[in-house]
């Protein structure tokens, strides 16, 4: 069973310090470009993002409190917020 | 300090022997259900269990003759790194040890894979003299998909992450490899009782 | 999006309850008094995190159910059983408590008025929380967009904003469906789970290409986007918010 990446916006946040939900990944393996928040969630010992099209994977998360680190796959842009 | 909630106090077991409790963790009578990925469901009639790599003869079972291995009942406590810890489990399951029986291990150090593609790695000598199972009961009955099943690994000792569910076979080395979550970002071994859930724990 | 914006939302805040108002039996609307709220968008949620006295932690998302224009922020939480968090938000917590808050996040689930394309939203049970602040944001901007909202709830009881829908429902197409008794006849509804033919029914159709969001429990919500794509819905026009599960 799993959720959606929209479930972990708040840690997506404070990792990237952006909202990365609506930022858009293309799949290393199926080539589609999904939003983030549009990911399947899995919860383990920490998360996994997976393409909503082809299951692979697209980011674990260790959740390191106040410190998570994130190991990301495909091309993930990400627009920086206005300064 | 976060400011406090007053009057919460969670679900969780209060009654508990706090020297089986690890250090950060928590009882509950729970068990809750977390995974990497879709959970797989392999047919008895394709599954196979395997011990090969670094050792002198590989192995490998098919349902029908794992389930002809002398199995035993262990009753054991397990803590995951999400700090959830639950006491008293019950499994039936084949030692470790039993599978690498006239294999000859000359590598000291073991990964074990499984469907989905989930891998966890260990020392040799976490998973021998009693310390780990291949298991296909949960509490008299066959292991749920869900938890792990037709077979997971069950290693007690080591946070919960190590007992790898959907186990298809173990592959020795001579030289450790992270698994999966070691990879990402948590601890190499996993000891619960010295905290070691994180890499730089 | 400003950089002190950001950090804003990246902090726990500690946020106290100014009033719980019960929704239905197994339901509560906490109204929140929030330091420097920076305000958020129709759809999102937050994170909220409650504290024992011994140190142990716990946290749950809860979606916003408040209109971006609200005075106060609102979150409205239903009752799991064997929940950890919701009993207590629920049954214990009361005017005056604490806990933290972080947020609004979650871009992903949002509804902007300025959306003209029409507007499907489909929800099971609590699902309807999200769904509620962006027919409400819907309702304060005075969009035009078309609207539909399908509700799918076990009785008329468990039906979250029952007079606030019931209030729209002249205007707006609401429509009903339980799955334990059959609705009263003013509310048109059906009696059973949602399927092809309850989605064909109530949808504008795909060729008019709305944007949808559906929300609920997991099992609700994948039977739903099945369906949905099923009938012809373009997949990235469904965007789903899955509860429950760990």
């Amino acid at each position: 069973m799993h959720k959606d990446g929209n479930a972990i916006a708040g840690m997506l946040m404070e990792i990237f310090e952006v909202e990365m939900t609506t930022e858009r990944r293309t799949c290393q393996s199926c080539g589609q470009a999904n939003e983030i928040g549009a990911h399947l969630l899995y919860a383990g010992a920490g998360y996994v993002l997976r393409c909503p099209n082809c299951g692979d994977m697209a980011a674990a998360i260790a959740t390191v409190p106040d410190a998570p680190r994130i190991t990301m796959f495909g091309s993930w842009s990400v627009e920086p917020p206005a300064r | 300090m976060p400011p406090i909630s007053r009057g919460f106090q969670g679900r969780r077991q209060t009654e508990v022997d706090p020297s089986r409790l690890p250090p950060g963790q928590y009882p509950t009578k729970d068990f809750p259900v977390l995974s990497a990925g879709p959970t797989p469901h392999t047919p008895l009639d394709e599954w196979s269990f395997s011990v090969a790599g670094a050792v002198g003869e590989a192995k490998s079972w098919t349902w029908e003759e794992f389930m002809d291995l002398p199995n035993e009942l262990v009753t054991v406590d397990i803590h995951c790194v999400t700090k959830w810890s639950k006491f008293d489990t019950g499994w039936r399951g084949v030692p470790v040890e039993r599978l690498l029986e006239g294999t000859e291990p000359w590598g000291t150090f073991v990964v074990a894979w499984c469907d989905g593609g989930y891998t966890t790695n260990l020392p040799l000598a976490d998973v021998t003299d009693g310390k780990a199972w291949v298991a296909f009961e949960y509490e008299g009955e066959p292991l749920d998909p869900e938890h792990g099943g037709p077979a997971r690994l069950l290693v007690p000792h080591l946070y919960f992450w190590k007992s790898a569910k959907w186990i298809r076979g173990i592959n020795l080395a001579d030289h450790d490899e992270p698994g999966f979550w070691e990879g990402y970002g948590y601890h190499n071994y996993g000891d619960p009782w010295k905290e070691q859930r994180y890499w730089n724990d | 999006m400003e950089g002190a914006e950001v950090l804003e939302r990246l902090n726990w805040r500690v946020v106290t309850i100014k009033e719980s108002k019960s929704e239905t039996p197994h339901a509560k609307t906490l109204v929140l008094d929030v330091p420097e709220w920076p305000g958020h968008k129709a759809g999102q949620h937050v994170d909220v995190r409650l504290t024992a006295d011994d140190g142990y932690q716990a946290e749950r998302s809860y979606s916003i159910a408040s209109s971006p224009q609200a005075p106060d922020l609102e979150l409205t939480v239903e009752r799991l059983d064997d929940g950890e968090v919701s009993p207590y938000l629920t049954d214990e917590a009361r005017e005056g408590d604490q806990f933290e808050l972080r947020g609004p996040v979650g871009g992903y689930f949002v509804w902007e008025a300025d959306s003209s394309r029409p507007l499907l939203l489909i929800a099971g049970g609590s699902g309807l929380v999200p769904l509620m602040s962006i027919l409400r944001h819907h309702q304060e901007t005075g969009s035009q967009a078309d609207v539909r909202l399908l509700l799918s709830a076990r009785t008329l009881e468990d039906v979250l904003y029952r007079a606030e829908l019931e209030a729209l429902r002249d205007k707006l197409a609401i429509r009903l469906t339980l799955t334990r008794e059959a609705p009263p006849p003013e509310w048109n509804g059906f009696a059973r789970r949602i399927d092809r033919a309850m989605l064909e029914a109530v949808g504008p159709g795909p060729e008019s290409h709305p944007r949808v969001y559906v929300c609920g429990p997991t099992p609700f919500v994948e039977q739903a986007a099945e369906l949905l794509v099923g009938i012809g819905y373009e997949p990235r026009t469904v965007h789903t918010e899955r509860f429950g599960g760990a």
